[in-house]
This record gives structure tokens, C-alpha cells and sequence, in this order.
């Protein structure tokens, strides 16, 4: 039908088209003008409907505190060593700590297959100064990647969980092990010895300490000793100071290097990786290295796997504290961890770490202590004590952030910083203290019930201030919180007894993802029907547009 | 019936005895060999039909270069006839230690179903086992973390095999592809096609009905 000229046919599709363009159009788009003048026309739209959000209720996905079936948590004595019982719920192998105490060359090979240890892990040789303990310390460390990528399968390798469901990739200096990485052919899981953070390594003032790394991993390392007293360059004048800038190369894949120890101080001191530490340290590759006083007969737990409670103590602990924890304290952006997940191309996740990672934009957003984020902190690191007792807690901080540690109930005492010693009449007694990262602080936590020192037992939580800390990726309660439990409130098999929420939830890994991860998952079926209207209606306007434009000319 | 339940048992109990003889593990300043079996014959075979010479050196210089794996073996595929005795030697190049793991053995003689040596730095150990006679593939790899997944992992196929493993350096392609698609581009896709279908659809409609229009006037 035409009208005066016009292809009143084609006119009437340019209109449909406009006007369906209009109406399918999200109306939140539309120019602030245009909105207020079709108000004016058709009226105010009505409220969106409210997307109906269920309320999520969590359900426990494993025991809180899983049964300890292979006795681990109990007092026992080893090939003559006599190993303190774990009060948490679950403890470290007893044969590794055996074996850590009198050298896995000193053990029966049963004791070292129970211990999944090497047989050259920890080499314990000559007493020097015949004062009753080996003098000649040999330790191997091998690096292990955990939940690493694959080129066969989504799942990633040698798993290892930060909390339920959070489990970023890490690197982490490991005692030489043998055989199987995971827990067995069928299991996904690392070995209990292939764990964050790297173990806590106990030497004696004046030992002569070899440490080798066994580069087991694809990448460049090197260990730096933070704190610990070594020279520059060994006797044959390789570098020493694991700084691949100043001191040496790094040792390559496939490769080791030889360290050389003999430290004239004591005090808690570091080790990590120096090759690109922006990157290398928050992978993991960090651990305590504590230098305890020449005393005769201290034969010392050369490796706390996990850090954690010292279950061997030395002389000098004994002698004046009742008990003895080391708390690692870290943080990690998963952003940076989870590269070595994307690509299975060595040469890609070194380019990315170096060139696509920017940790001065980048964020952390795990925070742990020894390895775990809460709830599983309540499983291993609880400090559990008596009332009257001393303990001493030797902390580190091997975040890229400050952590602002407090103790709920409790003030306790600053006795060393960075391994020196604070003056008697300077030391401070409070209940935060700001530990700057690589920074070490001994304290001396005092359970007499004088209002200062303790308020009494309970269930004392002790974490960082930062709001952040005591998240997992944002969520809390999860971060590096822990507790100081009396006895009175701990279970028999090491749980605290709590009167506050059930902790069931926080074993559900949906309690630590973030509702944004949910919402970007697809289209809404209404958005696509929109689109495809919109589709239609620019072919309307485009069809009939050009026709009434040929038709007119 | 009785009879021959005696003789079951029998058999299951000297087996069992067996397998725990074998699982005791030698270990000495090399390395270690687990599950070392030269003469106890799988239950399917009634004899051993041949003797498999494999020498395999591990190392970061036998890595695939263009798959930029960082360690390897210098062989990633072995064959055995079927109740073939396979004599392995692991020659280890590196500066730390490696593995020539093997699953997938019967249990009933290998505990866990696995053969293993294991060669610490720049040594050497052997060991030997017996396959059974059906055709299968049989994995190795170096289990310490992170070498399997960047080069150390082979394959040993008896009699006709059954089929390729994945990403087996220089056989099989990785069966992850790199280039992982970003979960928006899905939506990206899903949406630009409605959009795509709408527009087509009308410029259909729009064609013909105006074609139609014009050959009636």
C-alpha cells in the first residue's frame, strides 16, 4: 500500500520495530531524560521484582575434630625418645618427630617408613663439644608444589586445604621424603609431612648445620637465612646469603645446593626463598629457624612439621617455660597463588608470576597461622594450659601485611624481638602487639589469674585485630584466629568446649564462597528473550528503513 | 567342592604370605625398590615368557624441549609380552631424587598394586616384576610433587596395551588444553546468539512480507 509516495508498509515496520526497541530496551539504560518523559506517558514502572535469595543453611561436611585413629595425639616414647602429647586434635606424626630428634640415621628403617622420612633427611653426626648431643647436623630440603596444576585433570595435584573448600596453590620446603607425595594411589590428598607452612627448624648454638636443597621443583630457589647468623661466602667462596641478586645464582631444577650454618647467637629467627621473594615468599616458601642455647644433653626436634606445638622440647625450655609453640603467621592472594593453575607450561606460570602478577595492586586475602586458616586452626594450633603455668610462644610474621596479635584474657610479655633478648625492665606486658612482616617476637604467656596476666580459664580467642585477619577471602569467622583453652574446657579428644555458635557450619565449604561467585554464573532467560527481541526489532527497523529510504529516493 | 575350598584357601593364604614378604621394601644409600619380584607368577600365568631389559635414565636434560616440560625420563614408552618378567634400571642424572613408579599390578601380589624404585641423586637401582598376561597399559610416573605434571610420566604396555595415556611426553597430546575459556565468554556467546537469531528472524519476516506486499500492488 503506498500513501502520497510513501511505502506505508515499510514505514509501519520502522515504527513496530522502534517501538518494540523501546519497550525490550532495559529501561535502567534509557537516557535519564528519556525515562522521565515516558514516566510522563505510561507512568512509573512498577518495582522490580526482588530476585528471591534462599537463606543458605550449612551443614557440617566432616568432623570438626576427626577421630585420632593412628594414636598420634598421645604421650609415647620412640626409639628412646619420650614424645609430650598433642592436646590439640590432631597431632604430628610421633615417628617423624622421633626421627627428627635423633637423626634419620639413627633410626630403624620401621620407624622411618612409619615417618615417610628419607633416610638421608636429617643427619645427625659427631658431639664436638662432648657435652651429650650430635654437634653435626645435615638437613635435605626438597620443594613440594601442593595443590598444583595438571595437564590431565581439573582437580589439582598433592591437595592441601586451608579451610574447608580453600585450597590455593602453594610451594613449600619439605624434609626429603620417599615414595608416594599423596596419602596413597587413590587419594588426591599431599602426605601429612607435605604441608604449609615449611616445617619450623630447631638447631643448637655453635652446631656446625649443613642444609641442602634438593631442588625438586620446576623453577629456579635458593634459601635465604633471615636472623641467622652465616657468612657471606662458604669456605670454597660460593655465595652463601641466597640472594641471587648479590650473593649467587639460583639453584636450578634438578639441582642442590650445600648451606653452611654455625650460628653464635641464639633467638627465632627465618628461612625463605630469595628468587623473586615478591612472589616466591607468599607461594610458601617460608619457615621458622629457631637457634636454641648450648646446653648439655639438647638433643632438639631438628623439624616441627607445621609449626605448632613442640612436642620434644629443649633444655632451655624445659628449664623455664612449662610449654613451647611456634605460630607462623602468613597471608596469601589467591590471585597469585593460583597462576601455577592456569598453565602446566613452566616457562608461562615464570612469566606470569614475573610479569602479570602486580603485587603492588594485589590484595591478600588468606591469612593463616601455621598453615591453616579457622576453622581447622582449632584443630591444630589451640594453645592448651593450665592455670599457673609460663608458655612461650615464639611468633612469626611471614605475611606481606602487619599482623595486630591479641589475646583475648590474657597480657602477655615481649622477652625477645628478632631473636635479641629485650632488657628485663624494658620488656612490655600488653595484649596487642604489632608484628611487622619477617618480623619474630617471643612471648612469655602467663596463666596466674591476677586480673593482668590472665583473667581466669576459658576459652580465650587469640588473632589478628585487622578485620581481615580473621576472614577467609573476605567471610568470617576464618583467617588466623585460635584459642588459649584451660583444661577445664578442653575435650578428651582436644575440641574446645565452646557456649557460644555451632561451629558445624564453618565445616562447610559453601559457608566460604562468596555470593558474587553465584550470580555470574549464566543469562537469566528473561535477558536472552530480551536480546532476541532486540535482535528482532533492529531487523525491523533496519528492513523497513531501508525500503522506505529506496522507495522515497 | 570341599575339596577344591581347601586348596582356594591354601592358595589364598600362601599368597598372602607372599605378599607381605614382598612388601617389605629395600632401601639403601641409592634409593629403594619396592615390590621387587623376580619369580612369583601372577595367578594367570604358568610360566614367564620372556625377560624385558628396560634402562631409562631420569633427569632434567631428558625433559621435551618444545613441550616445555622441566624433567623426563629418556624413554616414555616401554612393551612387555604378557607374564613378561620386566627387569627396570633407573639411572638418575639429577641432582635430586626420582622415581619409576608403576601402578596397577595385581594386589594380591604387589601391595598397593605398585612397583617402585626409587634412584636418590645421581645414582642407580634396579628391581624387577612380573606382569600378569592380559593386555593393559600401566602408568609411570615420578610421584614427588609437580614431576609427573611437568614431564615425568611414561607408559608400559603389555601385549597389544589398552590404549594411550594422556600427555605422555613425546606420545600423547596434554589433555587440558591451556587455553581455558573465561566463564563470561560463555554468556558472551549465549547472548550475542539470541540477539543474532532475533535480528535474522525479523529481517526473514521483514523481506518477505514487504516482497509479498509488491507482488500484490
Amino acid at each position: 500500500m503506498t500513501i502520497n509516495g510513501v511505502n506505508m508498509r515499510a514505514l509501519m515496520l520502522l515504527v513496530i520495530g522502534l517501538a518494540l526497541l523501546l519497550i525490550v530496551f532495559p529501561y535502567a539504560y534509557l537516557p535519564e531524560r528519556m525515562r522521565f518523559e515516558l514516566a510522563g506517558i505510561v507512568g512509573t514502572p512498577s518495582p522490580e521484582k526482588r530476585l528471591s535469595v534462599p537463606t543458605p543453611s550449612y551443614e557440617a561436611q566432616e568432623e570438626s575434630c576427626p577421630p585420632d585413629l593412628l594414636g598420634y595425639r598421645d604421650a609415647i616414647v620412640i626409639e628412646g625418645v619420650s614424645i609430650a602429647a598433642a592436646s590439640t586434635c590432631v597431632g604430628d606424626n610421633p615417628y617423624a618427630i622421633a626421627a627428627f630428634v635423633k637423626g634419620t640415621n639413627n633410626v630403624s628403617q620401621e620407624t622411618l617408613t612409619r615417618a615417610g622420612l628419607a633416610v638421608d633427611a636429617l643427619h645427625k653426626g659427631r658431639d664436638l663439644d662432648g657435652d651429650g648431643d650430635a654437634d653435626e647436623i645435615h638437613i635435605r630440603l626438597e620443594i613440594a608444589e601442593l595443590n598444583g596444576g595438571s595437564p590431565d585433570s581439573q582437580e589439582p595435584t598433592a591437595q592441601y586445604q586451608l579451610a574447608p573448600g580453600i585450597a590455593p596453590s602453594l610451594w613449600v620446603f619439605v624434609p626429603k621424603t620417599f615414595g608416594m607425595a599423596t596419602e596413597n594411589f587413590e587419594s588426591n590428598q599431599a602426605m601429612p609431612l607435605l604441608r604449609s607452612p615449611s616445617p619450623s627448624i630447631r638447631i643448637e648454638q655453635g652446631d656446625r648445620v649443613l642444609i641442602t636443597l634438593e631442588n625438586t621443583h620446576y623453577l629456579e630457589h635458593t634459601i635465604h637465612f633471615h636472623g641467622v647468623d652465616h657468612r657471606y661466602v662458604k669456605a670454597n667462596g660460593e655465595g652463601s646469603d641466597g640472594v641471587p641478586l648479590s650473593s649467587e645464582l639460583p639453584v636450578k631444577a634438578g639441582q642442590s645446593r650445600t648451606y653452611e650454618i654455625q650460628a653464635r647467637n641464639t633467638g627465632t629467627s627465618f628461612y625463605h626463598c630469595h628468587v623473586q621473594t615478591q612472589s616466591h615468599l607468599p607461594m610458601g616458601l617460608q619457615g621458622m629457624f629457631i637457634i636454641e642455647e648450648n646446653l648439655p644433653n639438647n638433643t632438639l626436634q631438628s623439624m616441627n612439621i607445621g609449626a605448632g606445638q613442640v612436642r620434644v622440647r629443649s633444655q632451655e625450655s624445659v628449664r623455664n617455660y612449662d610449654q613451647e609453640y611456634d605460630m607462623h603467621y602468613s597471608d596469601l592472594d589467591s590471585d597469585l597463588n593460583n597462576i601455577v593453575q592456569q598453565t602446566n607450561d613452566p616457562v608461562a606460570i615464570k612469566r606470569w608470576l614475573h610479569g602479570a602478577y602486580n603485587i603492588s595492586e594485589g590484595r591478600s586475602n588468606y591469612f593463616m597461622l601455621n598453615g591453616r586458616s579457622f576453622p581447622y586452626t582449632f584443630r591444630e594450633s589451640l594453645i592448651n594450659v593450665k592455670e599457673n603455668q609460663t608458655v612461650r610462644l615464639r611468633v612469626l610474621n611471614a605475611g606481606s601485611e602487619g599482623i595486630s596479635l591479641h589475646t583475648h584474657g590474657h597480657k602477655s610479655t615481649a622477652t625477645h624481638y628478632d631473636g635479641v633478648r629485650v632488657p628485663e625492665a624494658a620488656q612490655l606486658t600488653r595484649d596487642v602487639f604489632w608484628l611487622a612482616s619477617a618480623q619474630r617476637l617471643d612471648l612469655s604467656l602467663r596463666t596466674v589469674d591476677d586480673g593482668v596476666h590472665s583473667y581466669g580459664p576459658g576459652v580465650w580467642m587469640m588473632h589478628d585485630h585487622r578485620g581481615k585477619g580473621i576472614t577467609n577471602g573476605g567471610i568470617a569467622p576464618g583467617g588466623n584466629m585460635t584459642a588459649i583453652v584451660y583444661d577445664d574446657y578442653l575435650r578428651d579428644d582436644g575440641w574446645p568446649i565452646t557456649q557460644g555458635k555451632d561451629f558445624g557450619q564453618f565445616f562447610d565449604p559453601r559457608f566460604y564462597q562468596r555470593i558474587d561467585s553465584g550470580k555470574a554464573q549464566a543469562l537469566s532467560w528473561l535477558l536472552l528473550l530480551r536480546l532476541m527481541l532486540m535482535g528482532g526489532a533492529f531487523g525491523l527497523i533496519i528492513k523497513g528503513a531501508a525500503h522506505f529510504i529506496r522507495d522515497r529516493g | 567342592m570341599t575339596k577344591l575350598l581347601i586348596v582356594l584357601c591354601a592358595l589364598s593364604l600362601n599368597l598372602t604370605v607372599e605378599a607381605q614378604e614382598h612388601h617389605q621394601h629395600q632401601a639403601n644409600v641409592d634409593g629403594m625398590v619396592m615390590n621387587h619380584n623376580v619369580d612369583t607368577l601372577p595367578l594367570d600365568c604358568d610360566s614367564i615368557s620372556e625377560d624385558v631389559i628396560i634402562d631409562v635414565r631420569a633427569g632434567t636434560q631428558y625433559a621435551e624441549v618444545n613441550g616445555s616440560k622441566i624433567y623426563g625420563y629418556s624413554d616414555y614408552e616401554y612393551f612387555a609380552l604378557p607374564c613378561a618378567r620386566v627387569n627396570v634400571t633407573l639411572h638418575n642424572d639429577d641432582d635430586v631424587r626420582h622415581q619409576w613408579m608403576l601402578h596397577g599390578l595385581p594386589r594380591y601380589l604387589y601391595p598397593e598394586g605398585m612397583f617402585h624404585l626409587e634412584a636418590n641423586a645421581k645414582s642407580s637401582v634396579s628391581g624387577s616384576f612380573i606382569v600378569p598376561s592380559d593386555d593393559a597399559t600401566y602408568l609411570v610416573h615420578c610421584d614427588v610433587t609437580g614431576h609427573m605434571e611437568k614431564g615425568m610420566k611414561a607408559q608400559l604396555l603389555v601385549g597389544k596395551g589398552a590404549g594411550t595415556l594422556w600427555s605422555i611426553p613425546t606420545i600423547s597430546a596434554d589433555f587440558n588444553h591451556n587455553d581455558r575459556i573465561p566463564a563470561a565468554l560463555g554468556s558472551l556467546v549465549i547472548g550475542s546468539l539470541a540477539f543474532a537469531l532475533g535480528l535474522a528472524l525479523s529481517l526473514r519476516y521483514a523481506s518477505r512480507n514487504i516482497a509479498n506486499k509488491k507482488r500484490l500492488s
